[in-house]
């Protein structure tokens, strides 16, 4: 760390002389913040820690953004040159947080080729450039093991499965075929607890329940990524369904979020249709951190296949309309809350910076510096940050949207949002009571929500058909 | 994986030293009522600085009849008496004893300044002996290892009673972590195979402290005479065609179910377990005879077209190297965007048959090195199963390809002097741009043929490694040994390694040509140079 103690007052002595470097631009800076205005008063995360630093990365962020933008090469070589000074890869939380941004930032420039400099660079290359950059975090392929203590080490995916779990044991009570169509990111890895909680607490049919479970064959590859086909990964919750007594069949359907999983939507409709008895199945909808992934923009959404519908709701609200004409017992909709969703780059960055610190500050909690699953885990929210940043259009996925938007959305499509059961909130606490003491849950009207150090995180929510 | 709880371990048994970080003295109420508080010893104390040896020392006072040691004087005095050997106890209190704390010898541990010092003697030597000392206390039951053989023997009591151990070795605290863990680990696949579709819970080695689910499970196996859970051999099966042992009321969904699915929706359903055999078989053949097994990938995947264009090319790397791309190129062509990035690499790598051959030579070479790796099992793994093909097996090349072009695209630019050439951000004439990516190609083989390891030094302030430096370069640094300039020089800002401060933003430029060789010493391979090949 010697060399830590040495570097350290550089920063400091570029700081002090940063004003000058600004003057020097003074024209460009002003030009740009007036033609491109940013909400002005954006609220700061209070637990960012060293507030001013804080302040003071994202504000040169936001400038770099700007400069990058307005195809200010100077400046923005300039500022990117400052903050990979203040921000090494191994420092803290927020220094590592900045330098994801920062990576982000040069991968965008470099692809957008919106900056003349760069753009010299990047013509000639542009298209490997495009997947370099793509590929410039290095995404781990878990092994099903490595994954499921993965999601294990953190309630961040553990929050939204305990509260799925217990309001979805609720809602499936006296059905002896129960349909779990699996809508998550991390490749179905609640399922063993579910079929595990169906196994030990379902008393009331005589026969042991049968369980379908259908599950979307995304062709994308979003982190986290799993190195195992679905079909083994089937065979194994198959396996595992068998020795808790319970026999299940799995199904996967190859579907995309870019087309509202179009083709899902469609098999089961086809399904309900053809064999009116599917309709006494108990159908339960569960998506975990998946549904950010649909267009939410229309214009992304315009070629999409509903677009013959009159077209006054985007893709994502059209999917929600269209899950409830499967007419499901339950729906559960667990996702981050977070507004990713803007056009302008600088909303976003802001946005996506006050609210990505929490995975950075909660790592040191769980896993050790140095080991692979941080490395694995930083990666995965490098990988969220470039989405948000560098990319456009349908490449761009990571589009969240903070809860109230999709209860709004939820209502629309005609659901009524229900309840979280006792039952579920002493299962969310209990779990939380085995990670650390910054994570804490709050409930919203009916929704529950995870909070680290009082943010708001995930929020889950169940809902019936109104 | 169960965390390793060593730390919390050792800080519970400190966790009253890390609170106390201020030193001011609390109260003295408060000070009465805590035992020697650790940290704030009483400034008239008198300090005490053990050795190590003493610290360590167990049974210190020896009893020269029967060689019983004791920890404490007083105790082997008692001791001695039965001995009817001349003994002689403390007395208490001859007035206000000298109080003592004592300082922990090593010297860069916080307790080793008297005024962090600790307030008893059993403190002390815990905290030496968990802190600086060796973990020599193995739990039998699992991998925990302690230092203090106290703290070995509280976690003897608990360890097993509150875990949940896998077949396989691994301990969860935690109920859910191990049911999720057992539903995907290997063990349970084989006992299921091994008992022949007996319900597994039966012997399962499940530890349950609530014992929650063995009842209701062995309840539940009583009532499911009537569906029998089926053999495993014909589960694996069952699903596809219909699911006979399934109770006949629900033999007509199910069988619906699964026929809606077959025919032709491109659905996937989960088939046998000849699977794994089938790609085990592939994954021989690649390593054998790479271009037959690139021909036969391309025909599983309906891409003939494409491998047979580039296998024309020669070289047999370049071939497997085209038809991979080619494959997935199929598969993706529901996203026009991806489509064409690959397409891009296949061209790619199609003009660069040219340098294959010096290439293909040395081991570090990024092509050969993509095609050799276990990338070979993930990618034929799953034999004809169209999922698979989604996954990407063409990163690694395709990093490395972009890579070596911006490498000779970095050496080029930084030859020129002006200003934000310097920075690495010159201006290559766009005019030329066909011509210009020929000749990064160029550039490219004569960088393979030099020595491999040179390429990550090349102006990327990053220390060189081979293959693993090329990779490091594109996803960035791993925390901890990379120099911090590292995201700068990706984009090609030369600093030079010794991180040139900000004041000296403009004199540095200068500095920045140096970039290409100073820090790692490139040695023969000047920025000129490679500008001059371009």
């Amino acid at each position: 760390m010697m060399q830590f103690t040495e570097t350290l007052p550089q920063p400091l002595h570029q700081i002090t002389s940063f004003p000058n470097l600004f003057t020097m631009n003074k024209n460009q800076i002003q030009r740009t913040t007036t033609t491109r205005p940013w909400p002005a008063g954006f609220p700061t995360s209070k637990s960012l820690g060293n507030f001013g630093d804080t302040n003071c990365m994202e504000q040169l962020l936001v400038h770099c953004a700007n400069a990058i933008e307005s195809n200010d090469a100077t400046l923005a070589q300039q500022i990117l040159w400052v903050l990979n000074n203040i921000a090494p890869p191994d420092g803290d939380s927020n220094q590592r947080l900045t330098c994801a941004f920062l990576r982000a930032l040069i991968a965008r420039a470099v692809k957008s080729g919106t900056c003349k400099m760069l753009a010299a660079m990047g013509a000639a290359i542009n298209a490997q450039y495009y997947s370099c950059n793509h590929l410039a975090v290095d995404n781990h392929k878990f092994s099903v093991i490595e994954l499921a203590s993965y999601v294990d080490l953190t309630p961040w995916h553990r929050f939204g499965f305990a509260a799925a779990n217990a309001a979805v044991l609720e809602a499936v009570e006296g059905y002896s075929v129960i349909h779990i169509v699996d809508l998550s990111l991390t490749h179905c890895m609640q399922i063993p607890t579910l079929i595990d909680a169906i196994s030990t607490r379902l008393e009331s049919p005589p026969l042991s329940p049968r369980l379908k479970l259908t599950v979307a064959g995304t062709i994308e590859d979003i982190p986290p990524m799993l190195d195992l086909s679905y079909e083994e990964l089937g065979s194994k919750l198959v396996n595992f369904a068998r020795s808790r007594n319970i026999s299940l069949d799995f199904t996967v359907i190859p579907s995309s979020h870019a087309d509202g999983f179009n083709s899902l939507i469609e098999q089961i409709r086809m399904q309900h249709l053809v064999y009116p008895e599917t309709s006494g199945e108990a159908l339960v909808i569960n998506c975990q951190m998946m549904l950010h992934h649909i267009p939410e923009d229309q214009t992304i959404s315009s070629n999409n296949p509903y677009s013959f519908v009159e077209s006054a709701s985007d893709l994502r609200s059209l999917f929600l309309k269209s899950l409830r004409s499967l007419d499901p017992t339950i729906v559960i909709l667990v996702d981050e809350d977070a507004d990713l969703t803007s056009n302008n780059l600088v909303c976003r960055l802001k946005s996506a910076f006050n609210y990505l610190w929490i995975p950075y500050d909660t790592v040191d909690t769980f896993l050790p510096r140095g080991s692979k699953q941080r490395q694995w885990y930083e990666a995965d929210i490098c990988w969220k940050i470039e989405n948000v940043i560098a990319h456009e259009g349908l490449q761009r996925v990571e589009r969240l949207e903070p809860k109230s938007r999709w209860v709004q959305r939820m209502r629309n499509a005609n659901f009524r949002g229900v309840n979280f059961g006792e039952e579920a909130v002493s299962e969310v606490k209990t779990m939380l009571d085995e990670h650390a003491a910054g994570w804490g849950l709050k409930k919203e009207e009916d929704d529950l929500v995870l909070t680290w150090k009082g943010h708001n995180a995930v929020f889950a929510s169940a809902w019936l058909p109104a | 994986m169960p965390l390793d709880l060593d730390n919390s371990s050792t800080a519970s048994g400190e966790a009253s030293i890390s609170s106390s970080g201020n030193q001011n003295p609390p109260p003295k109420s408060i000070a009465k009522k805590k035992r020697n508080l650790p940290g704030m010893p009483d400034p008239d104390a008198e300090v005490i600085a053990l050795s190590p040896k003493t610290l360590m020392a167990t049974n210190r006072f020896v009893c020269e009849i029967c060689q019983k040691g004791f920890q404490r004087d007083q105790n082997l005095q008692l001791h001695r008496r039965g001995h009817n050997l001349p003994w002689k106890l403390r007395q208490r209190s001859n007035k206000e004893v000298k109080k003592r704390v004592y300082v922990c010898p090593e010297s860069t541990c916080v307790h080793h300044h008297p005024s962090r010092a600790l307030g008893d003697l059993t403190g002390i030597k815990k905290h030496f002996c968990r802190k600086h000392g060796e973990k020599k206390w193995k739990c039998d039951k699992c991998a925990k290892k302690y230092a203090v053989q106290s703290d070995w023997k509280a976690h003897s009591k608990v360890c097993g009673s509150r875990e949940y151990k896998c077949d396989c070795g691994a301990l969860f605290a935690r109920r859910d972590s191990f049911i999720t863990h057992r539903a995907f680990c290997d063990v349970l696949t084989e006992a299921t195979v091994k008992v022949q579709g007996q319900p597994e819970n039966q012997n399962q080695p499940e530890v349950n402290p609530k014992s929650e689910s063995h009842p209701k499970a062995q309840a539940a196996d009583s009532y499911s005479a009537p569906p029998p859970p089926p053999p495993p051999s014909a589960a694996a099966t069952a699903v596809v065609p219909a699911p006979v042992s399934a109770p006949p009321a629900l033999t007509q969904s199910a069988s619906v179910l699964s026929s809606s699915i077959l025919p032709g929706s491109g659905k996937l359903i989960y088939e046998s377990k000849k699977l794994p055999e089938t790609s085990t078989q592939f994954v021989e053949e690649t390593k054998a005879t790479p271009a037959a097994a690139a021909t036969a990938t391309a025909g599983l995947n309906g891409s003939c077209s494409c491998s047979s264009s580039s296998s024309s090319s020669g070289s047999t790397s370049s071939c497997v190297f085209a038809s991979l791309f080619a494959s997935s190129t199929a598969s993706r062509s529901l996203q026009p965007s991806h489509t064409a990035v690959f397409t891009e690499v296949i061209t790619t790598t199609t003009r660069a048959d040219r340098t294959v051959d010096l290439a293909s030579s040395s081991a570090t070479d990024p092509i050969s090195l993509c095609l050799s790796t276990n990338n070979g099992s993930s990618l034929f793994g799953t034999g004809g199963q169209e999922r698979r093909q989604y996954a990407q097996p063409s990163q690694p090349s395709i990093s490395a390809t972009a890579l070596l072009q911006k490498a000779a695209q970095m050496g080029a630019t930084a030859s020129n002097a002006s200003l934000l050439r310097g920075l690495g951000l010159g201006i290559v004439p766009s005019s030329s741009s066909p011509s210009q990516q020929d000749n990064m190609h160029w550039c490219h083989g004569q960088l393979e043929s030099e020595t491999a390891s040179f390429l990550p030094g090349l102006g990327l302030g990053l220390p060189s490694g081979g293959g693993s430096g090329l990779k490091e370069l594109m996803m960035g640094p791993p925390p901890g040994f990379v120099p911090k300039q590292t995201t700068l020089d990706f984009l090609g800002l030369g600093m030079a390694a010794g991180g040139t401060p900000l004041s000296a933003l403009i004199p540095s430029i200068g500095n920045g040509l140096d970039m290409a060789t100073s820090p790692y010493g490139g040695g023969e391979i000047s920025g000129n140079d490679i500008g001059s090949s371009s």
